[in-house]
């Protein structure tokens, strides 16, 4: 116990140590450097305060940036989850039709998401457009894990319940929906990660005003590569947070799993 | 006529928590010396101690003097958990000791096809774990220890995970091999009956912290019976120090 | 037994052909319903499949050389990112110190997609090593957390038994820790080659090139084109499945002591 948090203190210093030596690196490279090209910590924390105080070139803060890339991203986050959740169960329990479908689901799966972006630019307008790029991003994840989870409930577990006598719903609902949800949430997971990855794509390509791909595209078209980097940092640190508190809902609800991953 | 081979004289702690406290006793070659106790009382922590893989909080174990350790002196171990490397034929697996100690080719195989030949495994040599039954594997991972000849030969409850019938035959197999190569032993086990089956000597550890409960000396002839009068005396009077152990 | 596990594979290699037809019957129908310039019929898809095969896009780029530009990137990136990812995996698994002292820097830019990195590249790098690095950035952090992981995962049992007998830290590394995590690393191989493909159509697409699969897809948006762009969908969405398929089939290959085979 008590070397444990010795140890936890020793590996935070260390870390604390690492990213002050990267920081003095930086600062150091970008004196020497000295070009447009490459910002200074100093210049990148003015850009920050600036996109929080006054907003980019054309006066859109940070937040309206985030706030308008998070709402695409959960809506077709929470399509993808409507469709795919129910979907995924339906064809895990009936194999046969996912088995004799096979031939049009495998190949569409392996579309990747980004390629759907021109059709989307062509087919639909406005806000509609990305949320059905992340639709498409995060759709098959969630659905190929569900399915895949249901065909892999332990059937002992299915068969204490048959032996009791218990009806097909109720093996369903209290047998193969409580033992697939730990799997379905990591697929959320993952495929939360790729629609983070695709909102970026798809605000650069789509040619918005507002999202934090597109402030980050805008920025480096006009060479204020500070804001470029307060725009890719404010991303990773977002998505990290997003992955962590899944992870920590994961971990809470599902405590009675033996161990949760931990990418 | 005993000749002394490892003194042993420690305490060990994990942070805060002691686990074994005041252990002290020694091993003469040839013999085979069971260590009973109740589970989860630092007998596995015992084992790993006297193979040189930990060392003592405080004491010290020592073999022919010098304090032990895998890379000086010539120990095997078989593990409770089953220990068969998965990518490793039967053949390369039980080896694989050899090699580390850097045996000859020709020595190698000699070697090999004997241990094999005496857990009864050949015809198997090209197989991988995956392909033998709980049983087979178990006896993969008490040749591979027995082909390097080991000065000692440490057994941390190596037939725990085996069913009640292979467990007997293994036992009965273990005794054979033994008393064909004797080999100073010390097998470790939560099992009475095993313990006063196998045994030269028994020492009994108590539960945690544990310390060194009883000890006896068995000297039942071999091959022993499990139900003649005298194993079934010796048996309980055993038990009764390990009252812990048959609630 | 055979016979009849061969007649149901038969039974549903049937369906999956009926159900194309069925698809493509559907297409045919909706084509005839619908009657938009933005819906082209499978046959005009197909038509278009043919033009570009032979006579190449609206810029004379033929197919092929799309495909085979997009490959060449790939294929660079990809090996900058084994070759840098799998040692530094293997060295911080085995100095967990290094990693958990340097966490504080790895995970932000971890979580960075590496989309959001295309307009910077763009305006640091040019040419091919724009998507090099581009494509490092994507399957970099898949292979080196997967094989971190990995090391980290190598049943310490398996370690202790060389141990017992002596065996050098080298003999462990080579003999236990390298064969345990190959298989791992060869499936982080596999999402990292995924995520590669996902990225060198955003980089494409971004980066303003002539030639690439990517860029071929968004010059026809631009000339809403749909028959050529779902061409272009349909064959990334193949060789995606492609190259997925070749990793499963090595895999399966080489780590034949992981199938259960019972005797």
């Amino acid at each position: 116990m008590g070397s444990n948090y010795l140890e936890r203190v020793k590996v935070f210093s260390y870390n604390l140590i690492s990213l002050t030596i990267f920081i003095i690196l930086w600062f150091w490279v970008a004196r020497w450097q000295a070009s447009p090209f490459f910002a200074s910590p100093a210049e990148i924390a003015q850009g920050f305060m600036q996109m929080v105080t006054v907003g980019d070139e054309e006066g859109i803060t940070i937040f309206m940036h985030l706030w308008q890339s998070l709402i695409r991203v959960f809506s077709g986050f929470g399509a993808a989850c409507v469709l795919g959740i129910p979907g995924g169960l339906a064809l895990g329990l009936f194999p046969f039709i996912y088995n004799r479908t096979r031939i049009i689901i495998e190949p569409l799966r392996f579309i990747s998401p980004i390629a759907w972006i021109p059709v989307a630019i062509v087919l639909l307008v406005g806000f509609t457009r990305y949320v059905f790029v992340i639709w498409v991003a995060s759709f098959f994840p969630i659905f190929i894990t569900t399915l895949w989870s249901v065909r892999n409930v332990n059937l002992i577990h299915i068969n204490v319940a048959r032996v009791a006598g218990a009806s097909r719903w109720f093996v369903i609902t209290r047998i193969i929906v409580p033992a697939t949800l730990p799997y379905i949430a990591g697929g959320m997971r993952v495929s939360l990660g790729i629609s983070w990855m695709c909102i970026v794509a798809a605000e650069m390509i789509g040619g918005e005003m507002v999202g934090i791909g597109r402030l980050i595209l805008k920025s480096s078209m006009m060479h204020r590569m500070d804001l470029v980097v307060v725009g890719m940092l404010t991303i990773g640190i977002l998505g990290y947070c997003l992955n962590e508190v899944f992870i920590k809902v994961e971990k809470r609800i599902f405590r009675w799993r033996a161990a949760v991953s931990i990418d | 006529m005993e000749k002394e081979l490892i003194d042993v004289d420690l305490s060990m702690k994990f942070d805060s928590l002691s686990v074994l406290e005041n252990i002290r006793f020694k091993v003469h070659e040839n013999e085979f010396l069971v260590i009973v106790g109740p589970s989860g009382c630092g007998k596995t922590t015992m084992a790993r101690l006297l193979a040189g893989l930990q060392k003592p909080t405080s004491g010290h174990v020592t073999m022919r003097g010098e304090s032990i350790s895998p890379k000086v002196h010539n120990i095997s171990i078989v593990f409770q958990e089953p220990s068969c490397i998965p990518w490793r034929t039967l053949w390369d697996d039980i080896t694989m000791g050899l090699v580390i100690k850097g045996v000859d080719q020709s020595a190698i195989k000699k070697r090999a096809e004997e241990v094999i030949k005496l857990v009864g495994l050949d015809g198997f040599e090209e197989y991988f774990p995956k392909q033998l039954s709980g049983g087979m594997k178990q006896r993969v991972a008490i040749a591979r220890a027995y082909a390097t000849n080991p000065d000692l030969l440490l057994m941390d409850e190596p037939f725990g995970h085996l069913d009640a019938q292979t467990r007997y035959l293994m036992q009965i197999e273990i005794m054979r091999i033994w008393e064909k190569e004797k080999k100073t032993v010390v097998f470790i086990t939560n099992n009475i009956e095993e313990a006063v089956y196998l045994a030269t000597r028994i020492i009994v550890f108590s539960k945690l912290p544990a310390r060194i409960k009883a000890e006896y000396r068995i000297e039942l002839p071999r091959p022993r019976k499990l139900t003649t009068p005298e194993f079934l005396g010796v048996r309980s009077e055993v038990t009764e120090q390990c009252e812990v152990v048959e609630r | 037994m055979e016979e009849k596990i061969n007649r149901e594979k038969y039974k549903t290699l049937g369906y999956n052909v009926l159900t194309l037809f069925l698809f493509l019957a559907i297409w045919t129908l909706a084509y005839w319903l619908i009657k938009s310039p933005f819906f082209p019929s499978p046959l005009m898809v197909f038509n278009a499949f043919l033009e570009l095969l032979i006579h190449g896009d609206i810029e004379d780029v033929k197919l092929g050389m799309h495909i085979q530009q997009s490959l060449w990137r790939i294929f660079g990136g990809f090996a900058a990112a084994c070759i840098l990812g799998i040692p530094l995996g293997l060295l911080m698994g085995l100095y967990g110190r290094v990693y958990d002292s340097t966490k504080v820097l790895i995970e932000p830019i971890r979580f960075i997609p590496p989309v959001a990195w295309i307009p910077l590249v763009i305006v640091l790098l040019v040419g091919y090593f724009r998507f090099v690095f581009i494509i490092w950035l994507g399957a970099f952090f898949p292979i080196f957390i997967g094989t971190l992981l990995s090391v980290r995962g190598v049943n310490p049992l398996h370690i202790e038994v060389p141990k017992s007998f002596g065996a050098s830290r080298f003999y462990i590394i080579r003999n236990i820790v390298l064969p345990s995590v190959l298989p791992e690393v060869l499936t982080s191989m596999r999402v990292g080659l995924g995520i590669a493909w996902e990225c060198i159509m955003a980089a494409e697409m971004i980066g303003g090139e002539r030639v690439g699969i990517g860029i071929m897809i968004l010059k026809y948006a631009q000339l809403i084109r749909m028959d050529a762009i779902i061409v272009g969908i349909i064959v990334i969405g193949i060789i995606g499945f492609g190259l997925n398929e070749i990793f499963i089939f090595v895999e399966k290959r080489i780590f034949r002591w992981k199938e259960v085979v019972s005797i």
